[in-house]
């Protein structure tokens, strides 16, 4: 299928992208790796006037490490580079281990981390073809006023699913903006509304140029477990990440957060409360898995049904609890 | 839209083709280029059969804006299934494939070519893993996967033992 047409442009400078997003507003679409918005825009679920390829931005794609600060990933930096990284294998074991299990090697050498974190929710009912979505009905995602997931209501349920985002807010990420106005940096927790629709709180005529990982969170053992149908390639359909850090067998710290089930990725509350203090064992895992699935609010946005994945939210959250501590677990 | 000029560089030769900014490189490769050895699969992004290289690394061009590949300064060498072959003959990978049966219905062949060459590239020696990790992204709807493997391990005999094209031939004849 062809895409609809529009106008190519290729700034080359972060201040040259920000000008033509304020310029055209309403009319324009970043493409970074185009592996979420090409498919998309072929089945018009956007067809933008301008599509700003800002590829070609100088210095967006490294991997700098600020002994001190932490460690700030270009918003370009692909997602093959960042799971080549040693120094993030080591040092953030979870971002490594969630990485790469997004989608497969070909799309991981196109997808950028930028665009991993702000990939558009998905709903069964919503990434289909035009012809799929007129027979059906347009709903409040895209063209429509009606929810074909939660009938009557004027919400859109549709699952934010993208693997990164959970690895990154156990670490406390943070994301640099750049607007007309300026630079602002916003953390990973307080980027997202949970709304399937305005999914993300970035304005028309700003975009991410990168990602800090504060070195607070460097050294934390990690484990992302995930929920999909093809092993080989698709999002998750549950994903859990888990960061921990011990003294001895003992937990000081715990961050434990989900994708792939709600409008957006969420911290799971209480589960330091749950782990603080004590070695993990099957119990103490299973306990901040039941407060796993409790954040875990699927509605019938995929093939498979809320139910299982919110059961599998409960049994990845301890699975992961479990690896993150090196832990042998029976189920 | 209007049509616009731009330069593409593919399998180390120069070409200017006049095509809508819109146009996917796939497209482009095929309809504009003549190169038709790149297949549309599934056209979603998940069959791999549309892979060719950029500067080395696998790419899907069915997911990719030909405008946004023009060869700049440098970057951009796109290569497909067609700029496989060296010096006119079969490269190992591609001979190996027929010796072992690595295709059937032959669509997928192309795009598991490019993802094997570059593996080879960056890995001479991949281990059993790394091969079935890189190829995860490659579909083969005839589901001849062993015999791909069987033909991938005998190219890297092939190029381990150096066998020149030269010798192999004198041998068979
Ligand atoms: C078959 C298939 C399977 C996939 N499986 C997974 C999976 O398992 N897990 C997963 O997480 N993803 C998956 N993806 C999606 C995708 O490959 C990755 O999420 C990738 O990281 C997206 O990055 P990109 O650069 O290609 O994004 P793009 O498509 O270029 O952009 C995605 C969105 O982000 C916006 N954007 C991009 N960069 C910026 C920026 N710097 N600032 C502001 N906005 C920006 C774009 O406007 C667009 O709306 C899959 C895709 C396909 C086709
Ligand atoms: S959740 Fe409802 S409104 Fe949102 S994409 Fe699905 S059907 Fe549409
Ligand atoms: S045609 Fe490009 S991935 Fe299938
Ligand atoms: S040989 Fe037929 S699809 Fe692979």
């Amino acid at each position: 299928m062809s895409l609809p047409t529009f106008k190519l442009l290729r700034p080359r400078t972060v201040e040259e992208a920000v000008g033509m997003l304020h310029r055209y507003q309403d009319e324009i679409q970043i493409c970074a790796g185009g592996t979420d918005l090409i498919p998309s825009m072929k089945q018009r679920l956007f067809s933008p006037k301008y599509l700003m390829d800002i590829r070609g931005i100088e210095g967006l794609e490294r991997i700098r490490v600020t002994p001190g600060l932490g460690v700030e990933l270009g918003a370009l930096t692909t997602l093959t580079a960042v799971e080549d990284s040693g120094f993030i294998h080591k040092h953030y074991p979870v971002l490594h281990e969630a990485v790469k299990t997004v989608a497969s090697p070909i799309l991981r050498n196109m997808g950028t981390m930028g665009g991993n974190i702000c990939l558009d929710t998905r709903c069964l009912w919503y990434n289909q073809s035009l012809q799929w979505r007129k027979s059906c009905g347009f709903c409040i995602k895209k063209d429509g006023d009606l929810c074909h997931v939660a009938p009557g209501g004027k919400k859109c349920w549709a699952a934010f699913s993208a693997d990164t985002p959970a690895a990154l807010l156990c670490l406390s990420a943070e994301v640099n903006i750049a607007s007309p106005s300026g630079f602002r940096r916003v953390a990973i927790a307080d980027l997202y509304t949970n709304d399937g629709v305005n999914r993300i709180k970035i304005a028309k005529n700003e975009m991410i140029t990168s990602i800090y990982l504060p070195e607070s969170s460097a050294g934390y053992s990690g484990a992302y477990k995930k929920l999909r149908i093809r092993g080989s390639i698709d999002y998750p359909l549950a994903g859990v990440a888990v960061a921990l850090k011990r003294k001895g067998n003992i937990v000081e710290d715990a961050k434990v957060a989900i994708t792939g089930v709600n409008p957006a990725p969420h911290l799971v509350p209480d589960a330091l409360h749950a782990l603080a203090g004590r070695e993990v064992n099957e119990h103490s895992a299973m306990v901040v898995g039941e407060l796993a699935s409790r954040v875990a609010k699927p509605l019938t946005t995929s093939l498979l049904t809320p139910e299982y994945r919110r059961e599998m939210v409960r049994v990845f959250t301890k699975r992961a609890v479990m690896a993150a501590a090196g832990a042998e677990f029976s189920i | 839209m209007k049509k616009e000029l731009i330069e593409l560089k593919v399998n180390g030769r120069r070409h200017e083709v006049a095509i809508e900014p819109s146009k996917l490189l796939l497209d482009t490769l095929r309809e504009d280029l003549g190169l038709t050895g790149s297949k549309r699969g599934c056209d979603d992004s998940s069959c791999g059969a549309c892979t060719i290289q950029v500067d080395g690394t696998p790419m899907l061009s069915c997911t990719m804006v030909a405008a946004s590949y023009q060869c700049d300064n440098g970057a951009h060498e796109i290569t497909t299934v067609e700029g496989v072959a060296e010096h006119g003959a079969l490269a190992a990978i591609q001979k190996a494939y027929g010796d072992w049966g690595g295709s059937q219905c032959g669509f997928c062949t192309p795009g598991f070519m490019m993802t094997v060459r570059a593996l080879l590239q960056r890995n001479p020696e991949p281990s059993d893993e790394d091969i079935r990790h890189s190829l995860s992204g490659n579909l083969c709807r005839c589901t001849g996967y062993t015999q791909m493997y069987q033909a991938i391990k005998a190219a890297i005999l092939a190029e381990q033992k150096g066998m020149a094209r030269g010798n192999e031939r004198t041998e068979e004849e």
